[in-house]
């Protein structure tokens, strides 16, 4: 017989069996789009300011603040401790360890949300856990933390101790919020970190 | 087939065995190191060390060389340089087992050792620079990329497989 | 059990070892196969030689197979294996150039370097043609940035895209290569035989 043949009929049955086993079995993992759709709807990969600012007052050391934007306007201005991961380079594998890992809880975010909502979306169907979405980006966070817009009087008391908390972290954060604050009293929530077993990808290219 | 050919054939091993013993081999390099084969990438990590060493300015202006080199401290001491080098051996040794080491310009009588020489540097420069901004070359996209079912893999096998097909026309007279 | 460098059952220094004895393998088995020859490559795209064909996707239907069935013993996690990034734009270009690059050098980077090995000059010109088209990468790479990073994709499979199975994705391939390597064997009995 023929190599061809031989050849032919030894894979189409190896191929028949691989093709009748259950895909769950060879698959990778993946975030399925119910899930996906879930996470959209209940807004769970966003953090807001406030939590943010929360966690850089007190030096929380568990947040990792990701830069999407351009190099350049990183370099302008950027969030304090914030690292300058452009999108470009986002599914580079040499900066894999900083989106897929299970030490830090990461939060993405650029100009407006749109990008960072992409960034998360991505690295979460890769099925990578722990990134969060800075909610409103930096627009909003320059509009609530770094100029906050003072509640009237009439506020339920809620309000003004938020307005309070802005007031603190602005000036801790080098925002030109002005003085008058109050001591901040409002405990941010903060987001629980999922943990998944430590798992590295091999890096290759050619 | 004509007497000729059937002896030049016997040398070569049956080219669905020698298939099979490449999928074998692509099949080590995931078990082990997770990834597949290549060659391209060594060529960038001695690329990226030779510029910095003849030019270390250069190197610190540049973003791609600093963010390269900020990476991979050491470019030399990267799995495809090893690979590639054990790609060399292993031609090699074929080579003497199979008695076909010799110095030679392979060309079609048609044309001269001269511009075999001229367009096999320039096929060697468009696949060197074709294969950074395709994210690797025949082996390290297209094969490597198939067997784990890489859409981009598979795209950059057909572009290339359908380019030279395109273009065979034109360059008949060099080959046959 | 496998990747063995991710499951950390061997070293980084072990790796790289078995990186040279795997090359030495991949650089046997290409040149045993004849892929040290440019007139033996070329052939494909003329029809007197389909070889390139032959050999690269048993390889391919072999490895993707084999992936398939270590990943259902438990033999290896395939979540840990590299799947290739998708850039859709630079994939194209990438493999237009690439395309061209073989049909006038007649080799690709793994082969040249086996005819190097044996000491085929014309593959050594084409390995130093390959430093030169490296270089014009890293040298303009502010300029190819963009044309890089378009359109990423994530690591996307086929068989995600056709929404099948990998194992009925590979049974696909399989049966694409078998009426490919029926069609080489036909057009190389009809073909002209060239004498290399």
């Amino acid at each position: 017989m023929k190599p061809r043949v031989i050849f032919t009929v030894v894979f189409f049955a190896l191929g028949l069996i691989i093709a009748a086993v259950p895909q769950s079995r060879t698959m990778q993992y993946r975030v399925g789009a119910d899930d996906m759709l879930e996470d959209l709807h209940g807004k769970s990969q966003f953090i807001s300011p406030d939590e943010v600012a929360a966690f850089l007052v007190e030096d929380n050391p568990v947040i990792r603040l990701i830069d999407l934007r351009s190099p350049e306007e990183y370099q302008a201005f950027h969030l304090p401790g914030a690292v300058n991961l452009p999108m470009t380079d986002l599914l580079n594998s040499d900066y894999r360890y900083l989106v897929d890992q299970d030490m830090m809880l990461n939060v993405f975010y650029s100009n407006g949300s749109v990008k960072a909502n992409e960034a998360w979306m991505i690295t979460s169907q890769l099925g990578y856990r722990n990134n969060y979405v800075l909610e409103g980006g930096l627009n909003y966070w320059a509009e609530v933390i770094m100029n906050p817009e003072r509640p009237s009087s009439t506020s339920p008391d809620e309000e003004i101790a938020r307005y309070n908390f802005r007031m603190g972290a602005s000036k801790a954060l080098g925002g030109d919020a002005g003085a008058e604050t109050a001591p901040a009293d409002v405990e941010a929530p903060l987001p629980a970190i999922t943990k998944r077993p430590a798992k590295k990808r091999a890096s290759g290219g050619c | 087939m004509n007497e000729r050919g059937v002896e030049r054939s016997k040398k070569y091993i049956n080219p669905y065995l020698g298939g099979v013993l490449l999928g074998i081999v692509l099949i080590a390099a995931n078990f082990v190191s997770g990834r597949g084969l290549g060659a391209s990438g060594a060529v960038k990590s001695v690329v990226v060390e030779a510029v910095d060493i003849v030019a270390p300015n250069h190197t610190e202006n540049s973003a791609f060389y600093s963010e390269y080199l900020e990476l991979h401290p050491q470019p030399l001491k990267a799995w495809l340089v090893f690979h590639v080098l054990g790609v060399i051996v292993g031609g090699f040794i074929s080579g003497v087992l199979a008695n076909r080491l010799k110095f030679k310009v392979e060309h079609s009588p048609r044309i001269t050792s001269r511009r075999r020489l001229i367009f096999a540097l320039a096929g060697g420069i468009l696949f060197g620079l074709g294969s950074q901004i395709g994210r690797g070359c025949t082996s390290g996209a297209a094969l490597s990329g198939m067997a784990v079912f890489s859409f981009g893999g598979i795209v950059t096998m057909m572009t290339i497989f359908a380019t030279a097909y395109g273009l065979a026309y034109f360059f008949r007279k060099n080959w046959i | 059990m496998g990747p063995l460098i991710t499951n950390g059952i061997i070293s980084p220094e072990t790796d790289l070892l078995l990186a040279f004895i795997i090359g030495i393998g991949f650089g046997f088995v290409l040149e045993s196969s004849g892929f040290s020859s440019s007139r033996k490559l070329a052939g494909v795209f003329y029809g007197y030689d389909m070889v390139v064909l032959k050999v690269f996707f048993t390889a391919g239907i072999t490895a993707m197979t084999g992936l398939l069935f270590f990943s259902l013993f438990g033999w290896i996690d395939m979540d840990m294996v590299y799947i290739n990034p998708t850039f859709l734009t630079s994939a194209i270009a990438g493999g237009v150039i690439m395309g061209a690059g073989f049909i006038m050098g007649g080799f690709c980077p793994g082969t040249s370097l086996c005819g190097a090995a044996i000491g085929k000059i014309d593959a050594m010109v084409f390995v130093g043609g390959l430093f030169i088209g490296v270089l014009m990468f890293t040298e303009g790479y502010p300029l190819l940035e963009g044309l890089y990073n378009a359109k990423p994709m994530g690591m996307v499979k086929i068989s995600e895209i056709l929404n099948v199975s990998d194992g009925v994705m590979a049974l696909l391939f399989i049966a694409m290569a078998s009426g490919a390597f029926w069609l080489a064997e036909w057009f190389e009995k009809r073909s002209k035989k060239v004498e290399y």
